[in-house]
This record gives structure tokens, C-alpha cells and sequence, in this order.
């Protein structure tokens, strides 16, 4: 019984595995891979980590390790991610042509507009907070 | 139960194959940091699910180091990347 729940676990995580492999190998774009490669380690790490965990019991000895590796990636993946995602958009990695949004180019472009059509609102809160400070 | 640890070790080992073909065709350097990311994670796994399979507990910690330190260096990658240093 616990076998075939081994079985069962580590077949969905090595598919998912494949799947983020494929996904990496074929992604047009930096970012499509970033988030196929996060996916790959979130569900298909995770379930072969939990089908060693199930196999061994959690208080063996690669039972534990399993779970402390598990927890590891879990806390520590998405930071990872984030990272990197953030200093491919900053080196100015290009985006996939067919992409339809880009919100923080948006939001840039939204901030620069606004201070230069206006240059006051951006100083309002200077002379405000110096008042409050010398009151 | 052994033997579907050996199984599962070698088919998780062999996932770094097409990751290994973007490491080397990687347009960016961030396609090659991302593949290098997931291809020691695959790694990790494998090592720990081999260090089962053959009761050695010692392969255990290379698995954690494996884990730990791939992220370690994905982070500074970027934070290499980020202040274009590189």
C-alpha cells in the first residue's frame, strides 16, 4: 500500500518535472522560463521529497533530510525567482514580441508622464514635511 | 521499495538533459542561471533519493548543501546582474 502511494507521488512529480524541463527547453522568453523553472521545482521537487518522506516515515533518517530539503526549497525557491526575474527586467532582458502587457514599463511611463505634464504634486510633500519640522 | 527509489533517482537525473541543452543555448545569461537553478535542484533530488536507495546517510548532506547553495548562487548572480557588474 505505502509502495503504490510512493509510486503514485513520484510519478506526478517526475511528470511535472518533464513538463517544466520541456517548458524551460521551449519557452520563448526569459520570464516564461522563470516561471516554468519555479513551477518545476514547487510541484515536481515536492512530491518525490514527499513520496521519500511517506516511504522512509518522517522521523527516519532520509525521511527528515527529505522534509528539511522540501521546506528548504519551498522558503527559498520563490526568492530565488523573484530575483531573478527582477535582474533580467533591470539588465533589460526583451520580452517575447507576443507578450500583451508589461506593467511596470506602464507604471513608469504613467510616473514620468505625471511629472511632466504637473512638476508640483512631486514637490508638495517637501515643504510640507520641512513646515511640520520647523513647527 | 529500493529499487523504485533507483528508478526514480535515475529518471530525475535524466530530466537535466534538456536543462543542460538551455545551459549551453541560452540566449542571456538569466536563461542559463534559471536552467542552472532547476538543473541542481534535479540534482539534489537525485542525490537524496540514491542516498536511500544505497543507505548512505552522508549523501544526504550533499543534498542539502545542493539545495542551499544553488540558491545562494542564483542570488548572487542577480545581484551581479541587477548592478551591472557583469
Amino acid at each position: 500500500m505505502i509502495e503504490i502511494i510512493v509510486i503514485a507521488l513520484a510519478a506526478a512529480g517526475w511528470a511535472f518535472s518533464l513538463s517544466g524541463a520541456v517548458g524551460i527547453l521551449r519557452m520563448p522568453d526569459v520570464y516564461c522560463r522563470i516561471q516554468c523553472s519555479s513551477k518545476m521545482i514547487t510541484m515536481g521537487a515536492l512530491p518525490v521529497l514527499i513520496a521519500l518522506v511517506v516511504g522512509e516515515g518522517p522521523v527516519s533518517v532520509f525521511g527528515s533530510r527529505a522534509l528539511l530539503v522540501a521546506v528548504l526549497l519551498l522558503v527559498v525557491n520563490p526568492v530565488a525567482s523573484h530575483a531573478l526575474a527582477r535582474a533580467a527586467y533591470k539588465t533589460g532582458v526583451p520580452m517575447w514580441p507576443g507578450a500583451v502587457a508589461d506593467q511596470v514599463a506602464d507604471r513608469a511611463r504613467r510616473r514620468r508622464a505625471a511629472t511632466g505634464a504637473s512638476p508640483a504634486p512631486p514637490e508638495l510633500p517637501g515643504p510640507a514635511r520641512s513646515a511640520g519640522g520647523g513647527q | 521499495m529500493k529499487a523504485v527509489y533507483l528508478a526514480v533517482a535515475i529518471a530525475e537525473a535524466a530530466l537535466m538533459a534538456p536543462l543542460l541543452i538551455r545551459v549551453a543555448a541560452g540566449p542571456t545569461i538569466c536563461d542559463r542561471v534559471v536552467a542552472l537553478n532547476a538543473m541542481s535542484t534535479q540534482a539534489a533530488i537525485a542525490v537524496l533519493l540514491f542516498a536511500a536507495f544505497a543507505g548512505r546517510t552522508i549523501y544526504c548532506d550533499v543534498a542539502l548543501w545542493l539545495s542551499s547553495f544553488s540558491y545562494l548562487g542564483a542570488i548572487v548572480w542577480s545581484r551581479y546582474l541587477e548592478r551591472e557588474l557583469l
